[in-house]
């Protein structure tokens, strides 16, 4: 009987299961995939499992309420081990915020949907009395629903005793309401006493609508989430092979231990930071320093987790794992930089914050006034016109005025090829007074090129000699072969043909041609080792390329020099003049770079940065830097094209990211230059002040239009003309100042950044 | 003290690996040994109170299988 209500209760179960397939490791033999699947078949809410030992996976169907980490730990227990996708926390809040743009979305749409035939009868049909009743149930759900949010907040903040936008909201709807409900139902209170009753319902369903649209058009401006957390750790592998006891074993990248020997293969993410202990490899290490050529690293020589092994298999020992590789660094530092930024207060909950007790205090002194000066009807006048300055204080506006110029800023971005992800960005980039560039990517083009090429004077023949120069070069593996071998492609030169061909570790390499004869192209020390001749002229012209901060390559034959070649990442075109342009208004311009000083150096003279630069400045210190200049009160902005660069982008007050560059820099920035070219920044910069100059303008729209028309509803023309409010009036005067602020923003559409 | 014999699926060095924790926190097992030249694998206890079933119970939570050798 027991057994018979186990198995129902599986079956029953087996319909929530689910299925999924996870690496493992640790098995060594048959009889270990038979353990992993006994192991997982005996533990609790696993329904089946089955193991394929021939690609290290296995396959099990669990209860929904099972997490992958019990299936983990199960395993543990015995010496296996699966490999887990953790979940990350970014796409959970991504998920969250979809979620809540498509609620306010609904909300603004619905309201809009009832709002326009309350809307209709309230400016042409004000006389027909069913018209009223129709209004009341079609504004009831829109306040009271889809407006919901507004009279929470403003009750948590009541409760606080604050105000901001939602406040104003509340407050003016909500006693539009209430009076319109009231007169609704008893018309006769306000008849009897020879006063027409209003009613209000379009003023404050009309006020819900157009709020909501603004909450929608900023929402649609804020920032996604960024997935560049995610993509960081992707940089690392989930398993590595070690050596052990002279056999490779593959394991997760969770059990590599300190002092472990990993082998890395042509092509691999280098799994963990260590040491190379055999073998040797050009290593693509621009994550950390930014530079883009490969860097050779031999026995003794520090490898990081993330970089990128190129052509060459090594060995290496283990020396930081888990948390501690500078990649894991990376990313926990990127995170709390997201995290850790105070939001900014919207200028409009600060306006809000002052406007509602100045509206109130109206409001009760209207009352007094009335009362003490009406006469008859004065506790009718004084209810009435009080009830009429809550109600037109309109914050419609207001709540469109930073919306409708951000959304036309960004917009205007958008056509200058600047994508503007986050509003905040939009406000805060014209108070930008630092701004810190990269280098690498940045400045300059990121590639290593051929600059200059220096025959030996009176040499007869050089186009033979170029034939042989690009046979060597194309079946180089050095980095910085393909420079030259882009450089000499151009001249539509013919290789020639080679015999052998030799790799010197750490100084070039070394060449035969079909008669015999040998020829090297590598560094200066190759040339003296080899006792290659020099000449004089040609030396000096060296010296004077790596002043420069150009790499200099020799190529000779066994006797003398041929040529030197020099290669460099040229500086961008516009680069120098962007710098100007940023200098003139006042800007303080920063170059960052992990390369070496001497390359900091020159390229800094070149762009007219003349002491603010660094070199060999590790992507912590580049974000500690952000730090140190936000500590002095500027507001930073932060420039950069490269993995290295995210912690010190997200740090940033702003942070602008190069359009050719790294996804990560992508992400993780708020605003892309999609050509990557400088002259954009200022036009940022200049179309950031524009927008909040548009913001200010709309604001002074939104207070003309209550600047007058609350004094009007206070009744201060009663005793000139006999004039009250009027709500037609009323809701026209609202249109008015609206559209007001749109039409403002929408100018921003013909500024010229 | 008793000698226990098993045939198991304990296979090879690394299977030895996973059962050796399990094994050597045994309450009443004076010691043990696999031979994995033999094709019945067998595991060799020497009992210091161990039961067959306790030995059979250990070997199925770390996944492995044992038949008493009679």
């Amino acid at each position: 009987m027991e057994t018979i209500n186990i198995f129902e209760t599986k079956k029953k179960n087996h319909k929530q299961g689910v299925k999924e397939s996870f690496p493992v490791t640790g098995m060594t033999c048959a009889s270990c995939a038979a353990s992993v699947e006994s192991v997982l078949k005996h533990t609790e809410g696993v329904f089946d499992a089955s193991v394929n030992f021939a690609n290290s996976s296995v396959l099990v169907e669990y209860d929904k309420e099972l997490s992958p980490n019990q299936l983990q730990n199960a395993l543990r227990e015995v010496g296996y081990d699966i490999i887990i996708d953790a979940e990350d926390p970014s796409e959970v809040q991504q998920e969250l915020q979809q979620k809540h743009y498509q609620d306010i979305k609904n909300r603004t749409i619905w309201s809009a949907i009832l709002t326009l035939p309350i809307f209709v009868l309230g400016m042409f049909y004000m006389q027909w009395e069913p018209g009223k009743w129709i209004s009341l149930v079609l504004a009831f759900p829109i306040l009271f629903w889809f407006g919901r949010s507004f009279f929470i907040n403003a009750f948590k903040q009541a409760k606080h005793g604050k105000a901001n936008m939602d406040t104003l909201v509340a407050l003016s709807t909500g006693i539009a309401f209430l009076f319109s409900v009231f007169n609704t139902f008893f018309p006769e209170f306000w008849l009897s006493r020879g006063i027409e009753p209003h009613v209000y319902y379009e003023a404050a369903t009309v006020i819900i609508t157009f709020i909501s649209l603004g909450k929608l058009l900023e929402e649609k401006a804020k920032s996604n989430t960024s997935s560049a957390i995610k993509k960081l750790m992707g940089l690392q592998p989930k398993t590595l092979k070690i050596i052990e006891n002279g056999e490779e074993k593959e394991i997760p990248i969770s059990s590599v231990q300190v002092g472990q020997t990993i082998l890395v293969r042509p092509g691999e993410k280098i799994p963990v930071d260590g040491e190379v202990s055999k073998g040797s490899s050009y290593v693509d290490e621009s994550m950390i320093t930014g530079e883009p050529v490969p860097v050779q690293k031999s026995q003794g020589e520090k490898v990081f987790a993330g970089t990128v092994n190129q052509k060459g298999s090594f060995q290496f020992t283990a020396e930081k794992v888990g948390g501690e590789t500078l990649l894991s660094q990376i990313i926990k530092m990127v995170q709390q930089a997201q995290g850790s930024k105070a939001p900014v207060q919207k200028l409009v909950d600060k306006i809000a914050g002052i406007f509602v007790p100045v509206v109130l205090g109206i409001s009760i002194v209207t009352f007094i006034v009335w009362m003490s000066l009406g006469g008859d009807n004065a506790f009718s006048q004084a209810l009435l016109t009080s009830v009429a300055v809550l109600v037109i204080a309109c914050p419609c506006a207001l709540g469109l005025a930073t919306p409708t110029a951000i959304m036309v800023g960004i917009g205007k971005g958008a056509e200058n090829n600047i994508l503007i992800k986050d509003a905040e960005s939009l406000e805060l980039g014209h108070k930008v007074n630092a701004v810190i560039l990269d280098k690498t990517g940045t400045i300059t083009e990121g590639k290593p090129l051929v600059t200059d090429i220096f025959w030996k004077d009176k040499l007869e023949d050089i186009n033979e000699y170029k034939k042989v120069l690009l046979a060597i070069e194309a079946q180089s593996e050095h980095p910085l072969a393909e420079a030259v071998v882009n450089h000499l492609k151009d001249e539509n030169i013919e290789k020639a043909e080679i015999a052998s061909f030799e790799s010197i570790t750490g100084k070039g390499v070394k060449a035969q041609t079909e008669n015999g004869s040998p020829y090297y192209v590598g560094n200066h020390k190759l040339m003296l080792e080899k006792n290659i001749q020099i000449d004089a002229s040609l030396m000096q012209t060296a010296e004077s390329l790596e002043e420069q901060a150009k790499t200099v390559i020799f190529f000779g034959n066994e006797k003398q020099v041929l040529a030197i070649l020099a290669i460099a990442d040229k500086i961008k075109e516009t680069s120098k003049m962007a710098i100007a342009t940023l200098q003139e208004r006042g800007i303080e311009v920063y170059m960052l770079t992990g390369d070496n000083n001497k390359t900091a150096s020159a390229v800094a003279k070149q762009v007219g940065i003349t002491t603010n630069y660094q070199g060999e400045v590790m992507p912590s210190d580049k974000a500690a830097f952000v730090e140190k200049l936000q500590a002095e009160g500027k507001i930073v902005a932060m420039v950069g094209d490269g993995i290295n660069d995210s912690h010190a982008l997200a740090q940033a007050n702003v942070s602008i990211a190069m359009g050719k560059g790294s996804d990560i820099a992508m992400d993780v920035a708020k605003m892309t230059l999609i050509t990557s070219d400088l002259q954009s920044i200022p036009k940022a910069l200049e179309l950031s002040k524009r927008t909040v100059l548009g913001i200010r303008q709309n604001l002074f729209w939104a207070f003309i239009y209550n600047l007058i028309g609350i004094p009007i509803a206070a009744g201060v023309l009663y005793p000139v003309n006999g004039f009250l409010l009027d709500p037609m009036i009323a809701g026209m005067a609202m249109a008015f100042s609206s559209v007001s602020v749109v039409l403002n923003s929408l100018r921003l559409k013909r500024v010229k950044l | 003290m008793k000698t226990l014999k098993f045939k198991t699926n304990i296979n090879c060095g690394g299977c030895v690996s996973k059962v050796t924790p399990f094994l050597n926190k045994q309450e009443g097992v004076e010691s043990w040994e696999v031979d994995t030249a033999n094709p019945d694998k067998i595991l060799t206890i020497e009992s210091d109170g161990v039961t067959e079933e306790d030995v059979k119970a250990t070997l199925q939570k770390v996944g492995f299988k044992a038949e008493s050798v009679d």
